[in-house]
């Protein structure tokens, strides 16, 4: 026989039996009494065991829900450390994506003066050759020196501009693709550096007729990140070209600076185009929000841009749309970027 | 005598208890944070519903789906009180409800049915999450 649980019970039930039937013989009229007590004792026992059944069951259904719960908690583990990564390669190629950009624009618009300078420099090789062979057969006029001289001087002059040219724009792609590299802080005017953005934007600009006006105080200075700068003004103007413009239909931006007080900076950039309901605007800087899934878009840009704004520059960034009424993203941060904070430290400031 | 019917809550049961027409239910899942509280006037009710005079058969659906050990008990009671009525010649009837793959709670039904000799008790599969 296994082992009983209630073996002290059913053992206490048989000594009131017998104590029953000694009870019998000298009280009976007390027999149906301690009968009754018996009977209840009995059922008693046997509702405890039920008892102990009833909770061996809860026991169990709990075991079972807290290994499920268990699973689970490390099934939610694991998509959350998938999604970050997913979130970490589609940032990254994001970044990818607009450096690329970056670099076909700087190949596209350095072509053109390399192209004219190319031309200028074997017009003029042909014609030097030209006279180089009128010298040797003697038949060199004044006339065709003349000549020589004019096209020497308006190709070599074409030459040089263009060269220069070349030159100033490698220089300021240079300068733009190295700071969005490294993001690395120094001293710009932001003026000339918004211009210096634009030019390597040309490429998309041009081909419709798109406008950017530029309106910025002439000598402001920043103490600043201008890559992240650069890289928020290249993703809002691809968005206004995206999202704001019929295709084909030139629309017009606005960049727009001041300086609300001496260390602020308000930048806002605003199109023409037209606009969003007032749900996605709620949401456009949300990671993954985007209306043109399965076309191109990936719904990271602007929260890229959210963050470089508040992580990057220090600063806050706001939208206003309307259907129809086009799109303002107003830019506020500090002129000279505060240092980092430490990390894990204490915060001085309130935010 | 008037219906009592008291609404379901995360952890306290639904009781349906139609004495016009000797029609008693509980349903849902019965853990209350003060089990004397909730089941002193459901037992209240029912002791003076069957005091009065009468014989019409009473049929009492059991169908909580998850009940505490208190609750086990009070259950167990209730159905000693029904017991009596069948003793004293009123037809009683007890369908105990269980989910279809729930074997424990078959079996739980099968052991609350040990102390039952004069009511009709009878074990009723009712399909997953059909109870309601
Ligand atoms: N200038 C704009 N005009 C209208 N809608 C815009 C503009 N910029 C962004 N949006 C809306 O915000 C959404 C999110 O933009 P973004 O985060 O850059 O993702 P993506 O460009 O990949 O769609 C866009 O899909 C678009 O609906
Ligand atoms: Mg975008």
């Amino acid at each position: 026989m296994n082992f009983n649980l209630f073996a002290a019970e059913e053992q206490a039930i048989e000594q009131a039996r017998s104590l029953g039937e000694r009870l019998n013989a000298v009280a009976p009229e007390c027999a149906a009494d301690f009968e009754a007590v018996i009977e209840a004792f009995q059922r008693s026992t046997r509702e405890q065991r039920r008892l102990v059944r009833v909770s061996d069951r809860l026991q169990a259904q709990l075991g079972a829900v807290n290994q499920e719960l268990e699973r689970r908690r490390q099934e939610a583990e694991i998509a959350l450390a998938r999604l970050r990564e997913a979130q970490e390669a589609m940032l990254q190629a994001e970044k990818l994506a607009s450096l690329g950009a970056l670099v076909a624009g700087v190949a596209h618009e350095i072509n053109t003066p390399v192209g004219i300078a190319v031309s200028c420099a074997s017009h003029l090789s042909d014609a030097t050759d030209r006279l180089k062979r009128a010298n040797e057969g003697g038949g060199l006029s004044r006339g065709d020196f003349a000549r020589y001289l004019a096209t020497a001087s308006d190709t070599t002059g074409l030459i040089l501009d263009n060269c220069q040219r070349a030159a100033q724009l490698i220089a300021g792609f240079k300068q733009v693709a190295v700071d969005r590299a490294s993001a690395e802080r120094r001293r710009v005017n932001l003026g000339a550096y918004i211009q210096e953005t634009l030019v390597s934007l040309q490429p998309k600009l041009r081909p419709v007729g798109h406008g950017v006006s530029v309106s910025c105080p002439a000598d402001l200075e920043l103490d600043s990140h201008p890559g992240v700068l650069s890289q928020i003004l290249a993703n809002l103007v691809m968005n206004a070209l995206t999202h704001a413009f019929t295709e084909g239909q030139p629309g017009s931006m606005t960049i727009l600076v001041e300086t609300p007080d001496a260390d602020t900076v308000r930048l806002t950039f605003a199109d023409n185009g037209r606009g969003m309901t007032e749900e996605h605007r709620a949401r456009v800087f949300e990671p993954f929000f985007t209306t043109r899934r399965g076309q191109g878009g990936s719904g990271l840009g602007l929260h890229i841009v959210h963050n470089l704004v508040v992580g990057a520059l220090k600063g806050s960034i706001a939208v206003d749309s309307a259907v129809d009424r086009g799109t303002a993203f107003t830019l506020l941060f500090p002129r000279v970027t505060p240092p980092d904070e430490p990390r894990g430290g204490e915060r001085t400031q309130p935010t | 005598m008037d219906s009592l019917n008291i609404p379901a809550t995360g952890r306290t049961p639904g009781v349906a208890f139609d004495f016009a027409a000797g029609h008693l239910r509980l349903t849902g899942e019965s853990y209350p944070d003060d089990v004397a509280a909730f089941f002193g006037p459901v037992f209240t009710a029912l002791r003076a519903w069957l005091a009065e005079p009468g014989d019409d058969p009473i049929t009492f659906d059991m169908e909580l789906l998850y009940f505490n050990s208190s609750s086990a008990k009070a259950l167990m009671n209730l159905f000693q009180m029904l017991e009596a009525a069948a003793k004293a010649g009123r037809p009683v009837t007890i369908n105990w409800c269980h989910e279809e793959n729930d074997e424990s709670m078959r079996e739980l039904g099968e052991d609350f049915s040990e102390d039952l000799r004069h009511v009709a008790f009878s074990l009723r599969n009712v399909p997953a999450g059909g109870i309601e």
